[in-house]
Parts: C-alpha cells; structure tokens; sequence
C-alpha cells in the first residue's frame, strides 16, 4: 500500500457557512498503479492532489503515506516525506523563469545536497532520456508548451519519486503534445512509478488503470 | 549551491534593470558617504596621537578672574611653564610655543611665511615630529639655530642639502640646524620652521604670568595624575606668596587648567593654534551618513517586497522541489549581497571620484590613496556585510515564510502587513528628507543673514595689507602713496581688523560715582579709521592729526595724554550718554580724554552680543592697512596699488585680500555645515524619491488591470493619475507632519549658538513642503500618466 485516505474532510469558511472542499474522502493507492481523477471545475480535483502531495492540509481524517500517518506529521517531517517520494507536474509547468532548462533539472538535487559529479551525470542521462540535449541552455519562455512540460516531467522525476502528481498535465497543450506526455506517462508506470493524474480527458484518463470521480468535493460512485 | 544563488541574482539584476539600478546607485551613495564620513571622523579621532608622549603631554590653559569677569584663554604667560618645571615633580619638561608670520630669504629667495614655530629647545624630545637629519636634543640648542620641514627644504634648497646653510628669518640669519618630516594633517601643531622661542625679543626673556600669548605644552612623568596635579597647581596658585606676586585681590584669581593632548581637537571648547573640531560635528556626520544609508536600504527592501508577487510563483515551486525555509531564506540574503557588493565597488570608486569636493565640504586635505588602505576598505567591508542584512531580512524572512501552497494558487499576497511596513518606511525616508531640506534652508538663512547684517560698519571693497618688517618707519609715506592712488577712497591702519578683535584689555574710570574697572576688548588704531570703514559716530568726532599732540613723550611722558574712542556699549556701562562722554577723562594706557563715541558695531563674531570697545590712537601698534576702494574698477585699483606698494616697500611681497574674506572665514564652520546639510538633503530627496519610483513603477504594473477596466467604465486621466498618486502624496504628507516640527526644533538648537538670528519664517515650511510634495507628484505622475494614457483593451488582454 502506497498511501491510504481514510474520511478525508477539508472546508474553508465563508461568512457564518462552511463550504467543504472534500468531504468524506475515502481512497487507496498500490505502488504501480496509474490513477486518473476527473470530475468538472471546481469539484476539488486539484485540491484532492494537493492533500495527497502534502502540499495542503486537510481539517479530519486520517493519511497514511508508506505506513507514515502523515495527519499527525509536523510539517517539517511531511516535507521531508514528499521531498524524497513525490514528484509534482502542473498544468501550467512552474519552471523557473530564471534558470535554463539544465537548471530547472537540477534545482531539486541542489536542495537535496547532491554532489556537483552526481548531479550532473543525473541531469545528463535526464536531457538524454527525453531528448532535450539541445536545449538545455535555452529558458523556459524559449520552448514550446510541450517542451517546457517535457523538461517539468523531467524535473519531477531527477530525485527518483515513487508517486508523480499531475494537476492537467495536458491542459495548455495540442492534442499531438498531449498524446506524447501521456505516452510519456504510460511508459514511466511501466517502469514501476505510481502515478496519480487529474484530468478533464476521457482520452487521458484511459490511459490509467484506474479512474475515480469527483463532485462537489466528493466521490461520485453513480458512474 | 551558493553558485546558484548568485547567478539568480544577477539573472534577476538583469531582468529588473531600473529596480536594480535604484537599489545599486542608491546604495552605493550611502556607502560612498559612510566611507568618506569614516574617513574624516577616523582623522578627527586621530589628532595628535601619532606622538609617542601624547598621553603624558598636557596644554596649559588660563582661567582668571578680573573687574568680576572671569576668562578663558588657551595662551598662558611665559612663566608658567618653567615654574611649574620647577615646583610640581610631576613635569618632566615644558615648551613654550607661538606661530608667527616672517619674510623668509634664501639667495634670491623670498616668500613670506606663515607658519614660523617659535619653541623651547625641549620641543622635539616632548613632540614626535621625526627629524630626517638632525639631533632632536641639538637641534634647537641655540639661538640662531632653524629647523626646516622636508617640504621648505625642498622649496629653498631644491636638492641642496640645506645642513648648516644661512637662511634670513625675522630679520635675523640662522643657520640650518635640522630637516623634520612635514607637519602630519592630524596634528593640532602644524609649522614650517622652527627656531628657539626665546627669538621672539626681550619681551619673552622675563618669566611672566600676564601678557599671555604663548601656548604652554608639559610634559607629565609616568604615570602623573593630571587632575591631581591640577588640583596641586591651582593650591600652588591661591597660595599667598603667588597670588601677591599674580597681584590677586579680592576675588580675583589665576587659574590654570590641564587638558590632555588627545583632548584638545575635539573637546576643548578654547581653539589654539588652529580651531577645534568638534565632538558634536562628528556626532552629526555620523549621524547624516547613517540616514542616507539608510534610505537606501530601505528602498531595497521596499523593492524587494513590492517584488514579492512576482517572485512568489518561484518561491513557491522551489519549496515543492524541497527547497527548506533557511534555504530560500538564504538565496534572498545571497541576493542582496550581490547588489550591495556591486554597489560596495561602485561606492569605492565614486568616493575616490569626489575626494575634492569631499575635502572642500570638510575643510580637510585627502589624498585619493588614503581610501585605498587597510582601514577604510576593512570599515567598508564591514558595512557591506550589514548592509546585505539590513536591506535584505525583511524580504528574505517574508518570502522564505510563505506556504507553498497558498503561492501556487493565488500568486503572493502584496498587500496586509507587507504594505504597512512599506508605507512606514516610505513615511520614514521622507521624513529624514523633510527634516534635512528644512534645516537646510534655516541654515541657509541664517548663512545668509550673517552675509547681509548691518554690522555697523561697511565690510565690502576694503583691501587689507600687511604691515611687516621695517615698514612702520615709512608709515606715513607709504600711506600717503597708496591715498593718491586712483581708485583708493581713504587709507587706515590698526592692530587687527574689525571683524574679530581680540585684543583683550582693561580700563579703569574715575567720575562722581566712583571708580570703574571694566574689562574690555581694545584696538589700537590709527587716523580715518572710523571713516575708511564707514563707521558712524553717535557723538564726538573721529581722531585727527592734532590729537597727536597730546601725546607729548617729551618732560619724561610727564603731559602725555592719550585720545580715546569709545563704543555705545562701553558708555552705556559706564553710565554716561554718549554725548555725555566726550571730553570726560578715561584710563587704559594713561590718562586721556574721550574724543568720539562710535555707534554699535559687531567687532567680535555673531554667535556673541557686542560688548564694551576701546578705541585709542596710535600708529606704532599699527599692523595692517586697510584701504577701501571704489567698486568700479577693482582690478585696476590693485594693480595700481601693487606698483605703488612695490614702490615704497622695498619688494614686500604684495599680500592683499579683502576684509569680508576674514569676516566670512569666521563663519567657516557654519558655512561648511551649510554646505553638508544641502548636499545631504539633496542626496536623501533624490534617494527617497528614487525608491518611489520603483515602487510608483510597480504599482502600475500591478494595477494595469484595474486601471484598464476604470477606464473602460469612464475614468478620465485626471482619476488615473490621482488614483494612483493619492496615496503616496498622503504617505509623504505624513512625513511632512512628522518631520516639520524636529526640523523647527534642531534648527532653534542650532540658532540657540548666535546672539544675532532669524526667526524661522512659515515659508520655509510651505516651501519646504511644497517641493516636497512636488516632486513626489512628479515622481508617480510619470508612472500613472503612462498606464492613465494606455490602451485599456491591451492591458485586459493579457489575461
């Protein structure tokens, strides 16, 4: 067992109302498994994988990480936890303006004190494996969508994660670059990493193993 | 890791030119003032201490009291030294010291000197000043023996050796006995030459406690206790036997005070051979050059936060890639040790650029070498360090603190408490602006008051010359040369100039209410001495040439009377009217009618009420000329001057300069802080108002939206450019609230040193802050001009 969400509750305030953001979640995720999250704006997909990537709490329940109740963790310990297992891709890539490509690659060996001989042989086979050698001396705002989500992935995956978190993945993206990332994706579960996606895509979702839905905060089971 | 830090920076140095370019130029200006203020304070600090006996040598100065007054000099008699050789164990040795002026001739060489050094054999073995050639105990061991600096070597010898060489000094030859290293700025003793005291004349071979003129240095054993030994000199001088002999009556006194060496710059409130600095100025130039720097940090960090939504998204993803809090933090700091470091070197070169104009605000003399030494690069070094801290903790605790998330979903929150701290810093820096620009301007009024009072007489065109050497025997002849010269008015001579008397005297009175004794100031002058200087007689008449006559020295001096001029001041004393005076019999140097009454006028330094003057007739103290001239043609007149001069001298260097060049040179003080407040308050406005037009820039752009969508509902420019400059207008007017009544205050502290000044006027105020909020509006009037007059179509689109 990866991880395990047990009645997962999250809510902000609004006034004297409360408005749940999850409400009663209840989830369990294998190692290898690739699962897909969908449901319409708003229904609290990417809130669900921020819980799971620790990045935001939750108000009740309980999160198992790797045997680890994550729920009574202090945040220096979660961070630890998924700084050393979780990688994270966003719609909207989150690299860093201000580094190149081979730099965004490494930023994450940086915080974890790698040595300078490892990262850059690290970086190297990374570059080669997505075939992004010629680039990594441009910035980002010089590559294509597809490409700056390519060197995101990269990014995600340079400290060896056990899980990836995709919040749309392939939201700013053609349906070809969509169809290479997913591809991308497919062939990393292969390979053994676990993989959780949110997406608006029937087309993306089935390339997982397993698709949940969400609305208004909860899992719908109609369909 | 650290690599990556800093090529961060200088990636977002580049990215952000004008917000980099406000933060490297304006700390640079900070640095660039600590330093070169370091510089002057470490010299102000170091005076006198690179004598090796500095803390056993001691000034001797005077304090005594006469006719009820009691008086401070720093001059002491001749006697003092020697007798306290003799009775106190403590003094190990003692020199007595005077600078004199003298034409000095080598050869065909002849300059006039200023700075002639008369002193007891003992000085080179009391003061460190090292000889190059020369024993110190020989050097001085006889009359006609000279010692000459390396620079005067140079100057008369060239690359003679001048050993044993015969120069003409006062009139007498001496015989070069010693070169010495030229006088260090830091030393309160700065000479030429030097030769034996006992060369200033007969005078000062009788020991005498009165006719103070000398500056008296002793030098303390080991280990003396200098305000026991004090307490010992002035037992020693309440004694009976000495106050007979010091003719103490009553309740008069001698006194004599020991000021330590390495006190006497900064904290002795009685100037000697050149004026004191001062304590209080050093406070004040640290104090200004830490509130430039820091204005300028406080626009890093204004800038920095401002930044902050901007930088947020990164922040954000760097803390996802497991990026720690002290690791962000640490990135920030790297940050703002980059731009102060580019700053640090730009704040080395630009000192090293404005040296001049440093030492002409200062008064001082650097070298451009002098910033490149150890000291001044180790305190620059040091004020790097704190200033990357300074400027860069706020924005670097800020940014490292935030959630990872709450950056990733809604972008960096710029306004709450970020937008306090920023407003108070903004309220801060133009305060510190507010306050310095009207200060200055209160300075400057008063400046400008002093240059324009009516001091009751006209200081304007009146050209001064020395009178030397043999010259008095030619007196009348000379003058009568230089009355006929075209251009010339009238022609007087006297001890010293009006502006400054110093000339302290005693004056005794007998009339049907008894017997007077007033202590005064007095000035021997001669004929036309009222009129030349335009001075205006409240009753009586100036002196003539029959008054001569009465000072009759012949049957033994036993007719000789001596003329007298009084001022109001001393008549009000007495108890007489003016007219009253005339005629009445007064005596200062012997018995002598009252000839005129002169009007009030300021013969001592504004920051002093005018006291009682005497005036009385003679030609023999007679030590400058003062002849005024017509206005037009000045050149003309001098050269004219010159050749007669030339003429009747015997090629005494023609040494002229105007009387409102010495009245002015007493305010030097004044004017040099006039000079430091304006160039401060300059330097704070423009910092200040760089930073806020980043900010200005930065709102802006943050606002582009807003803006865009105003103007789609109808705003006009005029709202624009409100909405936007309304709050800063508000924040400076704040400060103008703030800072207007400190200003009022520190400037009647500052007013509080002159008998005669101006009442700070309203205007300065409004002035004051009507330039204020000026520039302001102009500052963010650029900014929502530009975004007021954008495309409000294009500004939406870019969501």
């Amino acid at each position: 067992m990866l991880l395990e969400l047990k009645n997962i509750y999250k809510w902000v305030n609004s006034g004297s109302r409360r408005i749940f953001l999850l409400k009663d979640i209840n989830l369990e995720v294998k190692e290898g498994e690739f699962m897909s999250i969908m449901g319409p704006s708003g229904s609290g997909k990417s809130t669900l994988l921020n819980v799971i990537g620790m990045l935001d709490h939750f108000n009740e329940g309980t999160y198992n990480f790797l045997n680890e109740p994550v729920h009574e963790l202090k945040e220096k310990h979660r961070a630890n936890l998924y700084k050393e297992y979780i990688g994270f891709v966003f719609q909207a890539y989150h690299l860093i303006d201000e580094l190149t490509v081979y730099e965004n690659i490494e930023t994450p060996l940086l915080y974890k004190n790698v040595k300078s001989s490892e990262r850059k042989a690290l970086v190297a086979d990374m570059l080669d494996r997505f075939n992004i050698v010629g680039k990594k001396d441009l910035f980002p705002q010089q590559l294509s969508g597809g490409q700056q989500q390519l060197v995101g992935i990269a990014r995600a995956l340079i400290s060896k994660p056990k899980l990836i978190l995709a919040d749309e993945p392939t939201g700013n993206l053609n349906s070809k670059q969509s169809e290479e990332i997913m591809e991308l994706f497919k062939d990393l579960n292969n390979e053994g990493v676990t993989i959780i996606q949110a997406t608006h895509s029937e087309m993306n979702a089935s390339y997982g193993s397993r698709t949940i839905h969400l609305l208004d905060g909860m899992r719908n089971r109609t369909n | 890791m650290i690599k990556n830090y800093f090529k961060i920076a200088f990636r977002n140095i580049r990215k952000n030119k004008l917000y980099a370019f406000i933060n490297i130029f304006g700390l640079a200006i900070g640095l660039a003032s600590c330093l070169l203020i370091g510089l002057y304070i470490n010299n102000e600090l170091s005076y006198d201490k690179f004598n090796s006996n500095a803390s056993r040598i001691v000034r001797i100065t005077m304090e005594y009291k006469m006719s009820d007054e009691v008086n401070n000099i720093a001059t002491t008699g001749t006697k003092v030294g020697p007798e306290f050789n003799r009775t106190f164990p403590e003094v190990e040795d003692y020199v007595r010291t005077y600078i004199s002026s003298s034409n000095v001739k080598y050869g065909n060489k002849l300059f006039n000197e200023d700075r002639i050094l008369f002193a007891d054999p003992s000085f080179f073995k009391i003061f460190t000043f090292n000889l190059i050639e020369g024993n110190f105990a020989t050097v001085l061991d006889a009359p006609n023996k000279i010692v000459l600096t390396q620079s005067m070597a140079k100057k008369y010898f060239g690359n003679e050796s001048p050993i044993n060489k015969t120069i003409t000094v006062i009139g007498k030859e001496m015989t070069v006995s010693g070169v010495c290293e030229d006088t260090p700025k830091n030393a309160q003793l700065k000479f030429d030459f030097v030769t034996q005291f006992l060369n200033l004349g007969n005078g000062v071979k009788v020991e005498e406690w009165y006719t103070a003129n000398w500056i008296t240095y002793l030098l303390l054993n080991e280990g003396a206790n200098v305000s026991n030994l004090e307490k010992k000199i002035n037992k020693y001088m309440n004694s009976d036997a000495i106050r007979k002999q010091t003719r103490a009556e009553g309740t008069n006194y001698l006194n004599y005070h020991l000021e330590p060496l390495l006190d006497v710059h900064l904290k002795s409130d009685l100037a000697g051979f050149e004026p004191n600095g001062s304590i209080t100025y050093v406070y004040i130039f640290i104090i200004i050059a830490l509130l430039i720097l820091l204005i300028a940090s406080a626009n890093y960090t204004n800038l920095a936060t401002a930044q902050s939504t901007q930088r947020s998204g990164e922040i954000g993803m760097r803390k996802v890639m497991g990026a720690s809090k002290s690791q962000v933090f640490i990135q920030f700091i790297s940050e703002s040790t980059v731009v102060t470091c580019i700053a640090t070197v730009l704040a080395l070169l630009l000192s090293v650029g404005v040296i001049p104009y440093f030492n002409q605000m200062t008064g001082q003399t650097f070298e451009r070498f002098e910033l490149i030494q150890p000291m001044p690069l180790l305190l620059l070094g040091i004020f790097c360090v704190l200033v990357s801290f300074l400027a860069g903790l706020y924005p670097a605790l800020v940014l490292s603190g935030a959630q990872v998330i709450g950056i990733l979903k809604k972008g960096f929150s710029s306004t709450g408490k970020h937008s306090l701290l920023r407003k108070s810093l903004i309220v801060g820096q133009f305060a510190i602006s507010v306050f310095l620009i009207i200060y200055t301007l209160i300075i400057l009024q008063q400046m400008d008051f002093i240059k324009n009072k009516n001091l009751g007489y006209d200081k304007d065109h009146v050209v001064v010359l020395p009178i030397g050497g043999d010259m008095l025997n030619n007196f009348q002849l000379i003058k009568d040369a230089m009355q006929n010269v075209n251009g010339v008015t009238s022609v007087t001579a006297a001890y010293e100039t009006p502006e400054f008397v110093q000339w302290g005297d005693g004056l005794t009175v007998t009339d049907e209410k008894g017997k007077h004794d007033i202590s005064l100031k007095a000035m021997p002058v001669e004929l036309d001495f009222t009129k030349t200087l335009g001075m205006t007689m409240a009753a009586g008449r100036d002196f003539v040439q029959s008054d001569f006559s009465l000072m009759d020295t012949l049957n033994n001096w036993s007719n000789y009377k001596q003329p007298y001029i009084i001022n109001e001041t001393l008549a009000r004393q007495i108890g007489w009217t003016p007219e009253e005076s005339i005629g009445r019999l007064i005596e200062n140097r012997a018995l002598g009618p009252v000839v005129g009454v002169v009007k009030d006028f300021n013969f001592s330094s504004l920051h002093e009420p005018i006291g009682p003057l005497l005036m009385f007739l003679s030609r023999n103290f007679s030590r400058t000329y003062m002849v005024r001239i017509n206005s037009n043609d000045i050149q003309g007149t001098l050269s004219r001057l010159e050749t007669v001069w030339n003429d009747r001298t015997a090629g005494r260097p023609f040494n002229y300069h105007f009387l409102d060049e010495d009245y002015n040179a007493l305010y030097k003080a004044e004017q040099r802080s006039s000079l430091l407040f304006s160039v401060a308050a300059m330097l704070a406005i423009i910092l200040a108002c760089l930073g806020l037009f980043g900010l200005a820039a930065f709102t802006t752009v943050q606002r582009t939206k807003e803006i865009g969508i105003r103007k789609t509902l109808g705003a006009t420019l005029t709202h624009i450019v409100l909405l936007i400059s309304k709050n800063f207008l508000m924040l400076v007017s704040i400060s103008i609230v703030i800072a207007a009544p400190i200003a009022l205050f520190a400037a009647q502290n500052w007013l509080q040193n002159f008998t005669y000044k101006i009442e700070p006027r309203m205007w300065v105020f409004i002035t004051a802050a009507a330039v204020t909020l000026l520039i302001t509006l102009v500052t963010v009037g650029f900014h929502s001009l530009k975004a007021g007059m954008s495309n409000p179509v294009k500004s939406l689109r870019t969501e």
